[in-house]
């Protein structure tokens, strides 16, 4: 019943396609939100493995992200590593403070889990401006370096970015995907739904917990050092609150037990800026009015989804039959 | 087998609509039709603005794009620039880097140059970004709202023209006000553990000014207890002046705590949180305030024999829907009638690079409401360079010690602070801008 | 002398994180969701009260339709949406995190509505009684009469919540409902009105903490973002399921800030609360008053 990994592996090379073309095609602009989207899809499949499967909630991956960033830079800075090594040490740092939160989470349940996770990302990021080594509110640069001489002068900053993005989201995709599908993923998904029969089963819940910790966060470590990567900069400001609750909201956009779903709750989530932009303009309103529109928009959005679409939209259904079943 | 090929198109076809619903609203005009300058036609200059509208970054700073709009349709109804009118394309950033730079990316080729964008750490992240390009792109950013000293560096930031005078400008130019008016006095000083803040102490250090007692605040946390602590501790300090360098929730909640504990100290407030009207939003009690001395570039908000402020009250009643005329409105206008000067001194062949040519020809002898000379030159993107010390009254009004502005000069570097002689350029007639 | 200081700085802050800790608990003991849209509801019920206070300049008149306001939306809250999220989803991945979603679209909602509606300019609320600090001799202490005020109405508060909870029919059935549902109405209870008048309590609470908090600072779309947040670690550190707890874990969160504050260093306070949380959380991972016994969800 589940997909090959063959025939998977071939839908994201004619993804890779399209995108490729698209990234040609379309404006600097819309490469560059295509850019955020991967960005997004990579965190979004963070939650998605960590909530959606192994059933642990976390409000606060968006410090797990700023980690990810930071050490990305400063081993860009003091040791400087290349753009890829960066970026696996973004993964690996994320991971190891996974490691400790993943403890913590196995002795925390629901809503106090979410209420700890709630106070890193509002505490985290705020201690860069402790440690000057940190930057403070300036921040860090981070220059992953121009494109490589090949591909020729005229390749754009953006496209470039736009490329490793989505490079990254395609491969963090398979091996999350092939996660999800190992047995694994057939742990979590039995831990989460009859927690008692897998215990029985002989499954270790409090390990499986970790792990799922651990991977989550190093994957949200690349979304962030990625961040980072886009934007030159690293700075507490850039991991605020809110991201973390985008992250949320998009895996629950996505439909928060579904892989593929990630990238229609990436692509919401970068188009509803621009989405409320273009009816505010229509609509002419005050600038109280289209102020507050992309937010009102999301939140509706995100209202209407869990009440009516709670297990994602149904682009998610179309893409993944047998793990509907939970 | 069906199943398999059903997912593949399913997949192709989500792609395609993926890429049909980014493409269809990706199509600006300027696509198709490559002008020969961004943001300019023959009848409209396109500018662009990016700040926070909404968050808690955004009361106070909000009314902004408002007023700037205002004195821009004010100037529109007068025949504009050259006959061109001016539109400010305005986007909320929430104060969040990031935001702020898509933001400046999506309006990078609509737009003729960057105007008032806030914030250090917003305007540091759209100047560093290869993705908005704004030096290899030659993008203006035009009389940013922010007094972080580093953006007058015109290596780092060569499209970038700052307006303010530098926080490490304001605060040589308080150290030295103290050192003229309190010398042996117990000082404290509040600041923020930021850029903002230390940009101040490398201030301070650099007029020789040492306080008692320093205490940060990390930007976000200012509130009612946390007021009450710093008090505390200025009270343990024995503190008798104490400079207030944050921002204006962190000044109320300074000067409320000093009510609520009955702390009585000489109080100078930064200009970043010195308006007024929010600190009175803010509940801080006139009697706190009175008598607490501030220091500001612009004439007081209140001042109506001023003729720039007579003029900016009128277009704000006239066209700004009547919002409250206070240092945020006054602020915005001003920067907007230097926007229109620089846009008129660029000449009718429009283009970034000549307006950028002209305000750095140009710009020192543009009129505005400041008692400040204007430092723009080839060799200088230093706007503002200057304050003038006045006392709150219990109206709230901050009036200028010894009845008469007298102005303090200084470099963001060693330069000694000056008492120099204001030579304000007179208002154009109606505050309708007509130099060339 | 300091220490004192700090001691009621952080019981005055420590009294207003617990009412939003109450209203929060209630809601969690009642219908186990976390309310995040706690702070929208509230924010909006303080707006209500403002426009009263403009109108009237009276603040105990804006209290009490405050409250009812905050009744109202949290009522509403429930019946529009978390009734039928409940009715929708039963069981599956996103039954624990649906509420959690919910609310959070729901306070999105309201903070774009009431920015809307009034701007994001701050607005100005005139405490009802001093806020000077009360003098003895030569010093002044860092607690005021509005600062009494504000701690009597969190202990009354929590001692009516108390009360209600386990002496009362009403109480019985908020637990029973949340607990077990299903044999709840088998008993003969009308678990959805019963969970709606739950929320509509918590509504209450928060609008109570709003207009509490509001004259200290000042009122704007976001001025109770930080409450939520803090409100909800206290709620955590007292432990979820009691509402004493919530009281307590308002009281140590306002103190150990202020300590940390006071002693470490002014700059470090969201570190500060994350700290506060973890020190409790090692040493009891359900809170300072929470039960071990193993509810799931």
């Amino acid at each position: 019943m589940l997909k090959s990994k063959p025939i998977r592996f071939l839908l994201l090379i004619l993804v890779a396609g399209v995108l490729f073309l698209l990234g040609n095609v379309l404006p600097d602009y819309r490469v560059y939100e295509g850019a955020t989207a991967s960005i997004y899809v990579i965190a979004i499949a963070s939650i998605i493995l960590l909530t959606g499967y192994s059933g642990q909630i976390s409000l606060g991956h968006g410090a797990l992200m700023a980690i990810g960033g930071y050490a990305a830079v400063l081993s860009r800075k003091y040791w400087h590593t290349s753009g890829v090594i960066s970026l696996i040490i973004a993964v690996l740092a994320a991971a190891l403070f996974g490691v400790i939160l993943g403890y913590a989470a196995a002795r925390l349940r629901g809503p106090y889990l979410a209420g700890t996770t709630l106070a890193l990302a509002v505490g985290l990021p705020s201690l860069a401006n402790q440690f000057h080594f940190l930057g403070g509110e300036q921040g860090l640069n981070f220059d992953i370096g121009a494109p490589p001489k090949f591909l020729g002068s005229n390749f754009s900053t953006t496209k470039w970015y736009f490329w490793i993005c989505s490079i990254a989201a395609l491969i963090i995709f398979w091996l999350v995907q092939n996660l999800l599908h190992s047995r694994y993923g057939r742990q979590w998904k039995a831990m989460r739904s009859a927690p008692v029969s897998a215990a029985l089963a002989g499954i270790n819940i409090a390990r499986s917990k970790v792990l799922a910790f651990i991977i989550s966060s190093g994957v949200a470590g690349l979304a962030g050092a990625l961040l980072v990567m886009t934007l030159n900069l690293v700075t507490p400001s850039e991991f605020p609150l809110s991201l973390s609750f985008a992250i949320v909201t998009g895996a629950v956009l996505a439909g928060i037990a579904r892989l593929p779903g990630a990238v229609v709750g990436a692509l919401i989530i970068v188009a509803i800026p621009d989405l409320a932009d273009q009816i505010a303009t229509k609509i002419g309103g005050a600038e109280r009015i289209s102020a507050n529109l992309p937010g009102f928009i999301t939140s509706l959005l995100l209202i209407l989804t869990i009440l009516f679409a709670p297990n994602g939209a149904k682009i998610g259904k179309l893409v993944s039959h047998g793990s509907t079943r939970t | 087998m069906f199943a398999k090929r059903s997912s593949k198109f399913a997949v192709l076809a989500t792609a395609s609509v993926a890429v049909a619903a980014l493409t269809l609203g990706a199509l600006p005009a300027q696509a198709f039709n490559p002008r020969s300058e961004a943001g300019v036609t023959a009848t409209t200059i396109k500018l662009g603005i990016t700040t926070p509208l909404t968050g808690s970054a955004a009361p106070g700073y909000s009314k902004v794009p408002a007023a700037m709009q205002a004195y821009f349709n004010y100037v529109n109804d007068n025949g504009g620039v050259y006959g061109r009118k001016i539109q400010l394309t305005v986007k909320d950033d929430g104060y969040i880097p990031t935001t702020a730079v898509a933001n400046a990316k999506s309006m990078s080729n609509g737009v003729l140059a960057y105007v008032a964008n806030l914030g250090t750490a917003n305007n540091n992240a759209i100047a560093k970004s290869p993705v908005v390009g704004l030096a290899a792109n030659r993008i203006p950013s035009i009389f940013i709202n922010t007094g972080y000293s580093g953006f007058a560096d015109r290596t780092k930031f060569p499209t970038m023209y700052p307006i303010f005078p530098s926080y490490i400008m304001e605060a040589k130019i308080m150290g030295q006000y103290i050192k003229e008016n309190f010398a042996g006095k117990k000082l404290g000083l509040i600041y923020q553990d930021d850029d903002f803040g230390s940009d101040a102490l490398a201030g301070f250090k650099t007029a020789g000014v040492k306080f008692d007692v320093a205490i940060p605040y990390a930007s976000g946390s200012q509130s009612a207890a946390a007021g009450a602590g710093w008090v505390g501790k200025l009270k343990a300090a024995g503190a008798e002046v104490v400079v207030m360098f944050g921002v204006t929730s962190a000044t109320g909640a300074a000067l409320g705590a000093s009510a609520v504990l009955g702390y009585k100290a000489q109080w100078i407030l930064g200009s970043v949180g010195g308006d007024a009207t929010t600190l009175k939003a803010l509940g801080v009690p006139a009697a706190v305030l009175t008598g607490s001395i501030g220091a500001s570039f612009l004439p007081g908000t209140t001042d109506t024999k001023d003729e720039y402020i007579k003029q900016f009250q009128d277009v704000n009643a006239k066209y700004n829907a009547g919002a409250s005329f206070d240092n945020n409105v006054l602020v915005a206008m001003n920067s907007a009638m230097l926007t229109v000067e620089a846009l008129r001194a660029a000449g009718k062949n429009l283009t970034r690079d000549s307006l950028m040519a002209a305000i750095e020809k140009k710009g020192a002898t543009f009129a505005s409401a400041a008692f400040s000379p204007i430092l723009y030159s080839p060799t200088s993107h230093v706007g503002y360079s200057g304050y003038w010390f006045g006392k709150y009254d219990p109206s709230g009004a901050m009036l200028p010690d010894g009845g008469t502005y007298s102005l303090y000069t200084t470099d963001s570097g060693a330069g000694a602070v000056v008492k120099a002689t204001i030579k304000r350029p007179a208002m154009p007639a109606k505050g309708l801008p007509n130099n060339s | 002398m300091r220490l004192l200081s700090t001691l009621l700085i952080g019981i005055s802050s420590g009294s207003i994180y617990a009412l939003m800790a109450l209203a929060l608990v209630l809601v969690w003991r009642s219908t186990r969701v976390v309310n995040f849209a706690q702070a929208g509801q509230a924010i909006a019920s303080t707006y209500i009260g403002y426009v009263v206070i403009t109108h009237t300049n009276n603040y105990w008149l804006a209290l009490p339709v405050a409250i009812m306001a905050g009744a109202l939306i949290g009522a509403l809250s429930d019946i529009l949406l978390i009734r039928p999220l409940n009715k929708r989803i039963t069981s599956g991945p996103v039954k624990e995190i649906a509420p959690v979603i919910a609310t959070l679209g729901l306070l999105g909602l309201i903070r774009s509505l009431v920015g809307v509606i009034w701007g994001g300019d701050l607005k100005r609320y005139n405490a009802p009684v001093s806020i000077n600090g009360f003098t003895f001799g030569h010093t002044t202490i860092p607690f005021s009469r509005f600062n009494l005020l504000i701690v009597f109405t969190a202990v009354a508060v929590m001692a009516i919540f108390a009360f209600v909870f386990q002496r009362t029919g009403l109480g019985l059935a908020l637990r029973a409902s949340a607990f077990q549902p299903e044999i709840a109405r088998l008993a003969g209870v009308r678990v959805d009105l019963v969970r709606t008048v739950g929320w509509a309590i918590a509504g209450a609470t928060g609008a109570i903490a709003g207009v509490l908090i509001t004259p200290s600072t000042s009122l704007s779309p976001n001025s109770l973002d930080l409450l939520l947040v803090l409100g909800f670690v206290s709620a955590v550190i007292g432990g979820l399921e009691s509402l004493i707890g919530a009281a307590i874990g308002g009281a140590i969160l306002g103190i150990g800030l202020a300590l940390i504050l006071e002693y470490v260093s002014t700059s470090l306070a969201f570190p500060a609360a994350f700290i506060v949380l973890m020190l409790v959380l090692i040493i009891k991972p359900s809170g300072i008053l929470g039960s071990k016994a193993g509810r799931d969800a």
